[in-house]
């Protein structure tokens, strides 16, 4: 009883404890917090990279492009896995926005004209492979959605700006929330869409002559990730090939796969398929397609791991180094412990709890306050903004509209644990050394 | 050649018997022989004083009759057992039950109050499931012994809150709590003014009657040693007797 009765004494009468306690807590926290953010990061991205990839994609082969999406989609189709397929055709466009000065303002999306992706899509095939409809349902401002999310490129004729009436037969095209508002734009608003058609690709050395078309805005789509929504443009693949005046049918064949389906067996039997029929193209899974990119958030993510061993280097050196003081200040009451009849295993005992004390209270102050702060990050970030007014999250950088953040609890909790235990074991040692000592030197001890 | 010196009335068993005992120091090359084969018996209820020049191994003597100290040879027996082949923790145990120690410097836990300091024999004896039925009882009796040390209002305060003589009785207190046979005092008013000395010996003496502990009392305080039924003077590591 006396084990635990002086080690409470000891270790609640000393300013240095609750210090370590702070330092244990904080180096828990911190790692909590960062790698929540960042498993949050890698959870959104890869959420992302697949709502917007699909499962698999299809590239058809250069060569052989011009043949029919039909037969493609059919092809594809005949495997059990494949709950369904969009087809894609992609081309790089530049966007001038109506009654802009050409001049760029700094902040790229107030320029007058802007680099984009155009998509081309079936919008019903695409809502039924990707996270399409969900895009179109994130939209925050109500004045930029879409009329009808089932037919998003259909812009009803009094939604048309009565200053763009001479563009009432354009065709449509869909534009991020954040292009919307960050170029000004309204529901009904045309833009002017410019790309290198493929007749001009035809020929070297011949002037390329760019194709350019007026396009009425139906609504936006808001798929909450920056670099994204900021790059990409869609319209319905009948307006694409007249804008581009390509004779293509697919750029790419995004392919939705069932849930239990194992996407790798699904991408080579798909690809053996294709090449069967004379369809050889590439197949990738969505991770084959972004695999610099996951592999690096991986990366990242095993880099913390490794500076977690650091951390816990650090803890265990607070530790030990506290405990080890506490030992030196002690040794007189070691002796007089001994003199009293406690056994050595008892005296060493003494100082372990001391340490267990130590790294467990400063282990489960650095749980609960690390998932907190990660809970509630967003809203952390949003105080500090406002309070030192300066912007530390920029989702130009980053490509999130807010800090991304997964709590996973098994993991925080290992790492808590890991954490107490190896600065309880660590706290053995001076343990152990005041066990040892000489009953008689530590009477003597001045 | 030391023996133990005015011999009791009747013939009787001693509490603690020291044959031939022999400690020394390593300087260096050389060994300092601190106890050179030194003899004693004490017996039950008896005083005893040691004497000694500072560096003749009075300490070395007290911490080895209380088995804080292991004698490099020799036997030394308490209560009918040899404790010079027992286990560190054996010795411990044999200690935290008949051994009381009161140092010159009190030696008092000073995160603890009077009355925890008074407790830390018994906590240390009784194992956590005991101490939590005994509790109430052992509080009780170091709440009685500190009221007849004279300490029934400072049981809440810690050592740094008291004095000199009232921190000694404290360690009084606890040296007496688990009632042992042997009372080793190691210049128990080395410390203390002249009036507070008199009255922390009065108390020894008065406590070691009453309970018939076996007082020893290292010191260099003669009119203190006079009051003890035999005296030792410690000489190049042998106890003589003295004023018998």
């Amino acid at each position: 009883m006396y084990r635990l009765h002086l080690a409470s004494r000891y270790t609640f009468a000393r300013p240095v404890s609750y210090l370590a306690m702070v330092a244990i807590g904080l180096a828990v926290m911190a790692l909590i917090v960062v790698l929540s953010i960042m498993n949050g990061f890698l959870e959104e991205t890869r959420s992302f990279l697949r709502g917007t990839t699909a499962d698999i994609v299809v590239f058809p082969h250069q060569a052989r492009y011009a043949y029919s999406r039909d037969v493609l989609e059919g092809a594809v189709a005949e495997h059990p896995d494949v709950a369904s397929a969009c087809a894609r055709l992609v081309r790089p466009g530049i966007f001038k926005v109506h009654g802009r000065p050409p001049v760029f303002h700094g902040n790229s999306l107030s320029a007058s004209q802007h680099q984009v992706l155009v998509l081309g899509v079936d919008a019903k095939s695409e809502i039924k492979s990707t996270d399409f409809a969900e895009y179109l349902d994130r939209v925050e401002n109500p004045e930029f959605r879409v009329a009808d999310p089932s037919d998003p490129f259909d812009l009803p004729v009094e939604d048309i700006r009565e200053r763009e009436f001479l563009y009432t037969q354009s065709p449509t095209v869909l534009i991020s929330e954040e292009m919307m508002r960050g170029l000004l734009l309204q529901r009904g608003d045309a833009l002017t869409i410019v790309t290198v058609p493929d007749s001009a690709l035809q020929l070297d050395g011949a002037p390329v002559r760019p194709a350019s078309q007026t396009f009425l805005v139906t609504g936006a789509y808001n798929t909450g990730h920056y670099s994204h929504d900021q790059a990409n443009v869609y319209m319905s693949t009948e307006d694409f090939r007249s804008w581009s005046g390509t004779q293509h049918e697919v750029s790419e064949l995004y392919v939705a796969v069932s849930p239990a389906a194992d996407l790798s067996v699904v991408r080579d039997e798909l690809d053996a398929k294709l090449r069967s029929i004379g369809l050889a193209g590439q197949v990738e899974t969505w991770e084959d397609r972004h695999r610099v990119w996951l592999g690096a958030v991986e990366n990242e993510r095993n880099i913390l791991l490794v500076i977690f061993l650091f951390f816990l280097l650090l803890v265990c050196t607070i530790t030990f180094s506290v405990l080890t003081m506490m030992v030196q200040q002690k040794v007189r009451d070691i002796g007089i412990l001994s003199a009293m009849g406690a056994p050595a295993g008892g005296v060493g005992a003494v100082f372990a709890v001391c340490g267990i004390y130590i790294a467990t209270l400063g282990g489960l102050f650095g749980l609960v306050s690390g998932v907190a702060l990660a809970a509630n990050i967003n809203k952390v970030k949003d105080a500090l903004e406002n309070l030192l007014g300066i912007e530390i999250f920029k989702k130009e950088i980053y490509a999130f509209s807010e800090i991304p953040v997964a709590l996973d609890h098994t993991l925080n909790i290992a790492i808590a644990g890991v954490t107490v235990v190896g600065a309880v074991l660590i706290c053995m040692m001076p343990a152990f050394r005041a066990a040892r000592m000489d009953p008689v030197e530590a009477l003597r001890h001045e | 050649m030391a023996s133990a010196g005015g011999a009791p009335q009747e013939p009787r068993e001693p509490v603690l018997s020291a044959r031939n005992l022999v400690r020394g120091y390593r300087m260096g090359e050389q060994t300092l022989e601190v106890l050179a084969g030194t003899h004693v018996d004490l017996y039950a209820g008896e005083s005893v004083a040691i004497m000694g020049r500072s560096g003749s191994g009075k300490s070395t003597l007290l911490h080895s009759l209380g088995l804080l100290d292991r004698p490099d040879s020799g036997s030394l027996v308490v209560h009918g057992v040899e404790t010079t082949t027992l286990t560190r923790s054996a010795r411990a145990r044999l200690r935290n039950k008949r051994i009381g120690y009161v140092f010159q410097f009190y030696h008092l836990i000073p995160e603890l109050s009077a009355l925890d300091n008074a407790l830390l024999p018994r906590r240390i004896e009784v194992g956590p499931l005991r101490w939590i039925g005994k509790q109430k009882e052992m509080r009780e009796h170091a709440r009685a012994l500190l009221d007849e040390l004279g300490l029934s209002t400072r049981m809440a305060h810690k050592p740094s809150q008291l004095s000199g003589g009232e921190r000694q009785r404290v360690a009084i207190a606890r040296a007496l709590m688990s009632e042992p046979t042997l009372l080793l005092c190691d210049e128990p008013t080395g410390n203390l003014d002249e009036r507070t000395s008199e009255v922390i010996a009065d108390l020894l003496f008065q406590v070691s009657v009453e309970r018939s502990h076996t007082l020893v009392l290292v010191t260099h305080d003669s009119d203190l040693a006079a009051r003890a039924d035999r005296r030792f003077q410690l000489h190049e590591g042998k106890l003589e007797a003295f004023g018998a």
